[in-house]
C-alpha cells in the first residue's frame, strides 16, 4: 500500500491543477456544512447567553429585535429613543434597579456604550488596568477594544461624528482611557464604555465652554437678557475634559428628556418583573418592555429555518460534487488506459489499478481532511469574532 | 465521630461565622456635606463609619473631587446626597446610581431657584441652561428632619437588623432639630418685620420658613468690599432700610466697621456646609440662635 | 526457451486469426521477429509473455507451459520471467527516472524493493548511460534516453527472456544501431535471451536468427 501511495502521491503532485480542483470541491463541500454548523452553535452560545443573562430590557415601542440587538449586542442600528424619565420610573416603581443604556455613537468604528456603574457589576465586568470610570469624559474599554487599538489606560480615544457631515456641529469628544475590562467574550469586549452623562458630552447635550454670562468677548454673544444669555455658534466647546474645565460643563433642558436607547431592568424578584411586564404591556404607557430571551428564540428558530434550508441546498450541492468527483476519476482512468496497459503488460492487476486509484481517493480526501479541519480550526478560532459580524451586524 | 471530623466541623464553622461577621461588617457611608455627615453620624452611631472627604476650610458645595476620591465614592455603601443642585459635581462623575439618596427628593416640589442665577442658552432655539436651585436646604430645620429621616430610611434598607437603632436614634436627632426650629419660630415671631440683610443668598429655604424679612448681598466675610458695593449697599438700604447684616461666616473688621457707620450691625449665622472648627452641627446651629436673637 | 506448438489464436469479434505450426528458441539466442504490419508479431510476444491465450495449442516458455496456467499464476510468470521493451517506451511521465525503472517493483508483491535493487538500478543504469539523469523528469529526456530507461526498466528484475515490440522504431538511425547494440550488450550480461519485432531490415544482421511472419498463415478465419 506504501508503493501505491507513493506512486498515487507522484501522480496527484504531477498533475496539480487536476488535484487542486479536486481537493478544493471535497474540501469545500465538507467545510461548508460543517462550518456553518459551528457558527450557528456560536451565534446560538452567543445569542442565548447575553439574552438569558438579561432579565428584561425596557424600550420604545417598535422592532423588539431591534431593541434586543443594540441594548444587548450594540448593533449598529439604534431604535427609537426613550428618555432619562424612564429610569426613574423604573426606579421609582421600587420592582426593579435601572441600566439605562445610551448606545449609539462610536469610537473609531467601535461602539459608544453610555450606561452607569450598575452595568458593570450586572455583567460580572471588571477592570484589569487601570480603574473604573469616575470622572466626566472618562472611558473604560472592552479588552478587544484596547488589544485592536492597541490602546490602555491613560491614552485618549476619540469620539467619531454621527456621520461624516454632522450638521449639528457636534464636536468629537477627546475621552480619557481610564481603564481596560477584562476579557470576557461578550459583546463587551468589543465596546467603549462611558457613563451615561458622557454619552450625552458625545452628543453635545452636555457640554463646556466659557462663561458666557461673563464674557467679555461679545462676539459670541446674539443677545442679552437681565436672566439669560444667547450665545452663538461662534462660542467654541471644550473637546477634551480635564480638571480645568470639567466645572463649565452643564446640562441644556431637563435631564429627564435626555435621551437614551434602553434600560435594562433588573427585577428584584419574579413577582416584580410579572407586575412591571403587565404595566408596560398597555400600548398607552409610550414603552415596551421586552424578555431578551424570547425575542432570541424567535430571532434563532428563523435561523434555523434558514440553516434547514441551507442543509437542504449543500446536500443537493454535494450529490452533484460527487457525481463530478466520480465523473473526474472516470475520465482520468480512460485518459490513463495506456498507462493502465502497460501496468499490465509488466504484471500489475486490476487489483493494482484499484490500489493506485484508491490511494489517490486516500491522499485527496485525506488532504482536503487536512484543510478542511484546519478552516474548521480557524473558524472555530474566530467563530466569536465571525459571528460578531456575519450574525449580530 | 472522631476528634478529627469534630475539629473539621469546629473549623468550618469558624470559617462560616468569620464570614458571616465580615458580611455585617460596618458600612462606610459618604456624604457631600458635613450636615449630611453629622445626622447620619447621629442615626447610625457606632453602626456606621460616615466620611465626608472634603478638605477643611472649602465649601462643599463648589468642591470638585479627583479620580481617586470619586472612586472612595464609588466604594461606599451609601452615598448621601444633599439633592436640589447641591455641589455640582456629582453630576459630572460617575457614582453607581443605587447608592445613592437624595435626601433631599422627597420635597423636590418645595425647591426654591437661587435669585441670582443667569442662564444661557444656545442659538434662539436653544434649551436654557440649568438654571440654579437654591441648596442650602438644611437651614429649614423642618427639611433638615425630612433629609434625616430619609438618611435613616436608607440606613434601615442597609442594616435591616440594626432598624431599630437607627429609629430610635433619629427621633432624638429629629426632636432636637424640631427644637431649634421652634426656638427660631419664637425669635421671629417677635418681629416678624424685622428687616434684614444677608451677606450672601444662602438663606432661601430658611427665609422661606420663618417668614424672614431678608435680602441678599453678594460679600464675602474675609474680603473687604470695593467702593462699588458699598455705594450698591447705600441704595439697596434706601429700598430696603436695615439695621443687620447676616453673615456666613466671621465678617473681618473693615466690614463691620463699615457698616456700622451705615446703621447696620454684624451677626453670624453658619450654615455650616463643612466641619466646624469648634463644635458639631447642633451647637453650631445653637450658636446661631443666639446670634439671630440680638437683631429681635 | 521459448517451444511453440500448433498454436492457433483469434481475437473475438475482430476477424483475426494467427496460426502457428511450429516455433522454437534456444536459451541466450537473438532473434528478430519481421513481417507485415496486422500480421500477429505483438500478438506473439503477448502470447509468449501470457497476457494473452492461445485458442489451441501450446506455448512453452522458460520450462513452464504458460497456456495452461491460471490468471494469477501467469501474472507471477511474467514478472519473474519476462522484461518488455516497447516501441513508445511506456514511461510514466509523472515518475522521474529512477521511479520509471523501480516501478515493477511498486505495482507488484512479487518483487521486493530492497536497497540492493535499489544500488542494482543505480548501476545498470550507469552502464546503460543514463546514470547522471535518475532524477530528471522523464520529459527531458531525449528518446534514445527514454529507451535506455525502458530496458532499464524490462532488465532491472533480472527477465530470462526480454520481448523487445519495436524497440528502436521511434529512434533515428543513428541510435537505432546504438540502441540495439545497448540491448545486446545488456541482455547477454543478464544472461538473457531476446525476442524482438522489428520494421528495421538494416538491423537484423546483427540478431542470430530472423522469422519471417509469411511464413505462418495469418488472415481472415
Amino acid at each position: 500500500m506504501m508503493d501505491s501511495l507513493y506512486i498515487a502521491w507522484k501522480y496527484l503532485s504531477f498533475s496539480k491543477a487536476r488535484t487542486a480542483t479536486l481537493v478544493a470541491c471535497v474540501t469545500l463541500i465538507a467545510v461548508l456544512p460543517l462550518a456553518l454548523q459551528l457558527l450557528l452553535a456560536e451565534s446560538e452560545r452567543q445569542l442565548l447567553s447575553r439574552a438569558e443573562s438579561t432579565p428584561l430590557l425596557l424600550g420604545a415601542p417598535g422592532s423588539a429585535l431591534d431593541l434586543v440587538m443594540n441594548g444587548l449586542y450594540f448593533d449598529d442600528e439604534v431604535p427609537e429613543l426613550i428618555s432619562m424619565a424612564a429610569v426613574d420610573a423604573v426606579a421609582a416603581s421600587g420592582l426593579a434597579t435601572p441600566i439605562p443604556l445610551y448606545v449609539r455613537f462610536k469610537a473609531r468604528r467601535f461602539p459608544i456604550v453610555g450606561t452607569t456603574l450598575d452595568y458593570f457589576d450586572f455583567r460580572g465586568l471588571t477592570v484589569t488596568a487601570g480603574r473604573q470610570l469616575a470622572l466626566l469624559g472618562e472611558c473604560v474599554v472592552g479588552a478587544e477594544v484596547a488589544e485592536r487599538l492597541g490602546i490602555t489606560a491613560g491614552d485618549s480615544l476619540l469620539s467619531s461624528p454621527e456621520t461624516v457631515f454632522d450638521l449639528a456641529g457636534v464636536y468629537p469628544l477627546n475621552m480619557k482611557v481610564a481603564g481596560v475590562l477584562a476579557r470576557s467574550h461578550t459583546p463587551d469586549d468589543l465596546a467603549v464604555f462611558v457613563d451615561i452623562k458622557t454619552a450625552w458630552v458625545v452628543q453635545g447635550l452636555v457640554h463646556g465652554h466659557q462663561d458666557v454670562t461673563r464674557t467679555q468677548d461679545a462676539g459670541v454673544i446674539i443677545e442679552q437678557t437681565d436672566d439669560n444669555v444667547i450665545a452663538n455658534a461662534r462660542l467654541v466647546e471644550y473637546t477634551e475634559i480635564n480638571p480645568g474645565n470639567i466645572d463649565s460643563f452643564h446640562f441644556h433642558g431637563t435631564p429627564d428628556d435626555y435621551p437614551l436607547s434602553a434600560v435594562i431592568t433588573v427585577p428584584r424578584d419574579e413577582k416584580s418583573a410579572t407586575i412591571l411586564r403587565g404595566r408596560y404591556l398597555d400600548g398607552d404607557s409610550g414603552y415596551q418592555l421586552v424578555v431578551p430571551g424570547t425575542v432570541i428564540d424567535g430571532l434563532l428558530a428563523n435561523i434555523f429555518r434558514i440553516k434547514h434550508m441551507l442543509d437542504a441546498v449543500i446536500l443537493v450541492v454535494a450529490v452533484a460534487t460527487g457525481l463530478a468527483l466520480v465523473l473526474v476519476f472516470a475520465l482520468s482512468i480512460r485518459l490513463r488506459q495506456r498507462e493502465i496497459q502497460t501496468v499490465f503488460r509488466i504484471g500489475g492487476s486490476r487489483l493494482t489499478i484499484a490500489r493506485l486509484l484508491a490511494a489517490e481517493i486516500t491522499l485527496i480526501v485525506l488532504v482536503s481532511g487536512v484543510l478542511c479541519a484546519i478552516a474548521l480550526l480557524l473558524v472555530h478560532q474566530y467563530s466569536d469574532e465571525l459571528v460578531r459580524t456575519l450574525v449580530i451586524r | 465521630m472522631t476528634y478529627r471530623s469534630l475539629a473539621w466541623i469546629a473549623a468550618i464553622s469558624l470559617l462560616l461565622m468569620g464570614s458571616f461577621v465580615m458580611a455585617e461588617e460596618k458600612p462606610v457611608i459618604y456624604t457631600v456635606n458635613y450636615p449630611l455627615q453629622y445626622f447620619a453620624q447621629r442615626i447610625a452611631g457606632e453602626q456606621a463609619d460616615v466620611t465626608l472627604p472634603v478638605p477643611a476650610g472649602i465649601d462643599p458645595a463648589f468642591w470638585q473631587p479627583d479620580a481617586g476620591t470619586v472612586i472612595a465614592f464609588q466604594q461606599a455603601d451609601l452615598v448621601l446626597l444633599n439633592g436640589a443642585g447641591y455641589a455640582k459635581w456629582v453630576s459630572r462623575v460617575s457614582l453607581p446610581r443605587r447608592k445613592l439618596v437624595d435626601t433631599s427628593a422627597g420635597y423636590r416640589d418645595r425647591y426654591l431657584q437661587a435669585e441670582e442665577a443667569v442662564t444661557h442658552s444656545h442659538g434662539r432655539e436653544g434649551g436654557h441652561s440649568h438654571s440654579g436651585v437654591a441648596f442650602t436646604t438644611w437651614l429649614d430645620f423642618t427639611l433638615a428632619v425630612e433629609q434625616a429621616r430619609a438618611i435613616a430610611a436608607a440606613l434601615s434598607r442597609l442594616r435591616p437588623a440594626a432598624k431599630d437603632v437607627f429609629e430610635r436614634n433619629f427621633s432624638v436627632l429629629e426632636q432636637d432639630l424640631l427644637a431649634l426650629d421652634s426656638q427660631v419660630r419664637e425669635i421671629v415671631a417677635v418681629d416678624p418685620d424685622n428687616s434684614l440683610l444677608a451677606s450672601h443668598p444662602v438663606y432661601q429655604y430658611f427665609k422661606r420658613r420663618y417668614g424672614l424679612n431678608l435680602t441678599s448681598v453678594m460679600w464675602e466675610p474675609d474680603v473687604a468690599p470695593e467702593a462699588a458695593q458699598w455705594s450698591e449697599l447705600r441704595q439697596l438700604l434706601k429700598l430696603h432700610p436695615s439695621n443687620w447684616m447676616v453673615w456666613e461666616g466671621n465678617p473681618n473688621p473693615e466690614s463691620v466697621t463699615g457698616l456700622r457707620g451705615l446703621g447696620v450691625d454684624s451677626l453670624v449665622f453658619d450654615p455650616c456646609g463643612n466641619r466646624p472648627v469648634d463644635g458639631d452641627f447642633l451647637s453650631v446651629m445653637q450658636q446661631n440662635v443666639q446670634n439671630l436673637k440680638r437683631a429681635f | 526457451m521459448i517451444e511453440i506448438d500448433a498454436l492457433e489464436f483469434s481475437y473475438p469479434d475482430a476477424g483475426f486469426h494467427l496460426r502457428i505450426p511450429g516455433f522454437s528458441m534456444a536459451a541466450r539466442e537473438k532473434v528478430a521477429v519481421i513481417g507485415p504490419s496486422g500480421s500477429g508479431k505483438t500478438t506473439l510476444l503477448n502470447l509468449v509473455a501470457g497476457i494473452l491465450v492461445p485458442r489451441q495449442g501450446r506455448v512453452h516458455c522458460a520450462g513452464t507451459e504458460v497456456s495452461v496456467l491460471a490468471d494469477a499464476a501467469r501474472r507471477d510468470f511474467r514478472i519473474s520471467t519476462i522484461g518488455f521493451v516497447f516501441q513508445d517506451f511506456e514511461l510514466l511521465d509523472y515518475l522521474n527516472v529512477l521511479d520509471n525503472i523501480l516501478h515493477p517493483y511498486r505495482i507488484t508483491r512479487a518483487l521486493q524493493l530492497t536497497a540492493e535493487v535499489r544500488d542494482r538500478a543505480g548501476s545498470l543504469a550507469e552502464q546503460l548511460g543514463i546514470g547522471d539523469k535518475l532524477k530528471r523528469g522523464v520529459e527531458q529526456l531525449s528518446q534514445g534516453e527514454k529507451q535506455r530507461v525502458a530496458i532499464c526498466r524490462a532488465l532491472l528484475p533480472g527477465p530470462q527472456l526480454v520481448l523487445a515490440d519495436e524497440a528502436t522504431g521511434n529512434l533515428d538511425p543513428r541510435n537505432k544501431g546504438h540502441i540495439l547494440e545497448l540491448l545486446f550488450e545488456t541482455v547477454a550480461s543478464h544472461e538473457a535471451t531476446l525476442l524482438a519485432v522489428t520494421h528495421d531490415h538494416e538491423l537484423l544482421p546483427q540478431f542470430d536468427r530472423v522469422v519471417d511472419f509469411n511464413d505462418f498463415r495469418v488472415g481472415a478465419a
